[in-house]
């Protein structure tokens, strides 16, 4: 038995000449947002920052205040959420994003009709016991399960070369396929101090999904850092500002114990990967102008770093 | 259960045991480690003649007095090498290749003067001569070197598999052998098979000193196979199961010294005139022979090697002389060069254990003295701040059972920055690649017109290597060099911690 036919040539063709005059002409006029379903784009803010809360609760207030997560995940789509796993460290010590808010925005995403939620970082030191500790330690491998998350180990094989058009150091990188091939990419770093790049947030957290981070460190580091976001940025950064590893970062200290965590209960999300680490920066206590790569990522205007252009909605719980 | 069968099945579990302890992940090899080498004759001999540890010992006297009442069953059943053997000779018999053995005399010479070598090398703390015959020892760089490989390459391959069905699991690493080394044990590996295939259990018979000693033990065991010579019809089926070589069908003579004790015989002997019985064995003086003679020699030798084995302080003064000006850096809980080559039997057992495969075996790195004992391969790897495998392992205490928090402040070298190729230094970007992974604090970093200059604080520093790994120069701008003798490194002083902060101390506000 044949399926009966859905639509005549003669719909098809009628829908489609309307649906394309619709999106042609959006576009033309610059008011693509109410294709997404979106209010007036004036109402919708560049950064929210909220705190006084815990993870999961920062995380849904602020991505209320940022337009809801179906603004960002349509359904069947496929997500990577890619949060700081970089070293074997318990949350405590604030060197690793906080589980809790890994597991609030996979449920947010599935609640979204996200099709798969990947979670991958490809840790600092990538021998295969060393990344095991550092996604079990973390507590985000059990956390993204419990989310339903696939849990993705770093490996060597996954890797795909790409091109960065206009980066001045970094001229091409060594993409996780994950990142390369999802739909929406979710970045979601921790703020913390790094004893290089002096901080360590959303535009450093892509170094984790390349695999020729040593290459940065070798041409400068800042450079290729702000580089790799000519390449692609993700599709909404969420920072984690919750416990604040203030010195001996990016690892700190493997007891918790000593480490110097600030609790602030903190929590940033924009889809202007440079404005949310000026942002950040601001919360850690330092001047955006003194990172070296949030100045190079806003001179090659990746984003904007000039808090006073940007609407910023702020929230205390 | 015929005596056969029994054998056949404890040869067996002991067989997967030996396997699942070299190629079994570090947790099982860490269990395993405590159980099993203590009844190895020389891991348990080395740990005993160090530092009398309880079970070793006990095992130690376990396998003689073993020895002493069934003869060598430790070669049949105990012995991972021997049960190789075993399958290698059971499989070649199922292919109809080599179905028959026959009774060869004794090659007592050869075999003796291997005994005393040995002996006198562990004196003298010559310990190649050890590790290129012990059985245990081979068996674990077998395991290490060949199957090891192949296990995690086909797990690895596995995973690859699974990946488009969303399955995901963590690879595991490969040791890295060296060239040298595994060419060695590809040659050992095809000695074996070859003797295994024509010649039966003459490995063990004339080469292994654990077979030599224990034969001279089991000439007076308790428990023996005799022939009863009258009802023997010569027939010789007996001759051709035993995989020894040791029966002499004409004579109706069982060799004690070179039987294994597998009882083939006992099932192949139509009339059953062969039995496996407490016999008080019957020295006649007219069997007084040029060999026996030299049997009493050298187990005399032997013996004598033994004891003065036991005292440390001849060894030290016997020493040979013969690591290289620069030799590599040792485990954690080695000590010192000198301690470690003499106590180490190269089984490669930590090698296999190592999650980082940062242990890799040498081959004359540490002198000839000391072939294919283990070294921190920093080129390929670094080891770990939060583990100590290699000393849990370890059959001989040659890498001495650290706790953990002792085992983070043992400095098995220092790192050095070379800051003529440091780019930092060199290009004047920020690099810190060291500094991010250092895991002792070790790695400081001065701000100069805010650049970060990397330094070494060399009081903290354990010479762990993952500063090299992480170096992105080539070749690497800071190295670890070996200490000969271990140091302390001091504790990283206790930040001091910030009063903690009330839950809303900057308040509802915003710093933008």
């Amino acid at each position: 038995m044949k399926e009966p036919q859905k639509f005549n040539r003669r719909e098809v063709l009628g829908k489609g000449l309307s649906l394309g005059l619709l999106v042609g002409g959006a576009v033309i006029l610059g008011k693509t947002d109410f294709l997404l379903g979106q209010g007036p784009s004036a109402s919708l803010p560049d950064l929210v920052a909220v705190k006084n809360g815990e993870p999961d609760a920062l995380f849904k207030k602020a991505i209320d205040l940022l337009g809801g997560m179906r603004r960002f995940v349509k359904k069947g789509q496929t997500v990577v959420v890619k949060p700081n796993i970089g070293f074997p460290r318990v949350p405590e010590v604030g060197a690793t994003t906080h589980p809790l808010l890994v597991k609030t925005i996979i449920e947010s995403c599935y609640a979204a009709g996200a099709g798969k939620v990947y979670v991958f970082d490809n840790v600092v030191t990538p021998t295969a016991g060393n990344a095991r500790n550092c996604y079990r330690l973390s507590g985000i491998d059990e956390a993204a399960r419990a989310a339903r998350g696939i849990v993705v180990p770093v490996d060597d094989f996954s890797y795909r070369e790409v091109r960065i058009p206009g980066g001045k150091k970094l001229k091409t990188a060594d993409v996780h396929g994950l990142i390369l091939d999802c739909d929406v990419f979710i970045n979601v770093p921790v703020l913390k101090h790094h004893s290089s790049a002096h901080l360590s947030i959303a535009m450093k957290n892509l170094m984790g999904i390349v695999k020729n981070r040593m290459e940065y460190h070798l041409v400068g580091l800042d450079q290729c850092i702000a580089d790799f976001c000519l390449y692609r940025k993700p599709d909404l950064n969420v920072v984690d500002a919750y416990r604040v590893l203030m010195s001996q970062g990016p690892a700190g200290p493997s007891n918790p114990h000593f480490a110097d965590v600030q609790i602030k209960k903190t929590l940033l999300v924009s889809q202007d990967i440079v404005a949310v680490d000026a942002a950040a920066a601001r919360i850690f206590g330092k001047d955006p102008e003194d990172i070296g790569y949030i100045k190079i990522g806003h001179a090659q205007k990746s984003g904007n770093m000039n808090l006073k252009d940007l609407k910023i909605v702020t929230y205390a719980m | 259960m015929t005596l056969i069968t029994f054998r056949k099945v404890l040869s067996g579990l002991f067989f997967l045991l030996f396997l699942m302890l070299f190629a079994g992940g570090e947790r099982l090899s860490a269990i395993l480690s405590g159980i099993l080498p203590p009844f190895q004759f020389v891991p348990a001999l080395l740990r005993t003649l160090a530092q009398p540890a309880a079970l070793f010992a006990a095992g130690l006297i376990g396998i003689v007095v073993l020895t002493l009442i069934f003869g060598r069953v430790y070669c049949s059943f105990l012995c991972p090498l021997g049960a190789l053997q075993d399958l290698l000779i059971a499989a070649s018999r199922k292919i109809g290749l080599r179905p028959r053995h026959a009774y060869r005399p004794p090659n007592n010479l050869l075999r003796y003067a291997i005994l005393a070598v040995a002996a006198g090398a562990l004196v003298a703390g010559f310990q190649s001569a050890v590790s290129l015959l012990d059985p245990f020892a081979w068996w674990g760089r077998l395991v290490t070197d060949f199957v090891l490989p192949l296990l995690t390459g086909s797990y690895n391959l596995a995973i690859l598999a699974g990946k488009p069905f969303d399955l995901y699991l963590h690879p595991r690493q490969t040791p890295f052998i060296t060239p040298p080394a595994l060419a060695l044990s590809a040659a050992f590996l095809a000695l074996i098979v070859y003797l295994a295939l024509t010649r039966g259990r003459l490995y063990c018979n004339t080469v292994c000193p654990v077979g030599a000693f224990l034969g001279l033990l089991a000439r007076f065991s308790l428990f023996r196979f005799a022939a009863e010579k009258n009802a023997c019809t010569e027939c010789a089926r007996c001759a051709e199961v035993c995989k020894a070589g040791c029966i002499d069908p004409q004579n109706a003579a069982i060799d004690m010294s070179r039987c294994v004790a597998c009882f083939n015989c006992l099932d192949a002997c139509a009339r059953t005139t062969i039995r496996y019985r407490p016999q008080i064995p019957a020295v006649r003086f007219e069997d007084w022979s040029p060999a026996r003679r030299r049997v009493v020699l050298g187990g005399f030798a032997g013996g004598l090697a033994l004891t003065l084995a036991s005292f440390a302080g001849l060894r030290q003064m016997l020493r040979i002389p013969s690591a290289k000006a620069q030799t590599p850096v040792t485990p954690p809980g080695s000590g010192n060069l000198a301690r470690f080559t003499s106590r180490c039997c190269a089984c490669s057992l930590c090698v296999a254990a190592c999650p980082t495969a940062v242990l890799a075996p040498s081959f004359a790195d540490y002198g000839t003295g000391a072939l294919l004992q283990p070294k921190l391969n920093y080129e390929q790897s670094y080891c770990d701040y939060e583990c100590n495998v290699c000393g849990r392992v370890c059959p001989t205490g040659a890498i001495a059972d650290l706790a953990l928090a002792e085992k983070k402040l043992i400095a098995i070298g220092e790192a050095k920055l070379l800051e003529d190729i440091c780019v930092v230094y060199v290009n004047k970007t920020n690099c810190g690649a060291c500094g991010e992974v250092c895991p002792t604090h070790a790695m400081r970093f001065e701000d100069r017109e805010n650049i970060l200059y990397p330094e070494v604080d060399q009081r903290y520093c354990i010479g762990c290597g993952a500063c090299q790994l992480a170096c992105p120069t080539t070749p690497r701008s800071i190295v670890v060099e070996p200490h000969k003798t271990h140091k302390r490194a001091e504790k990283y002083p206790e930040p001091a911690r910030r009063p903690a902060p009330p839950p809303t101390a900057s308040g509802d506000d915003f710093p933008f």
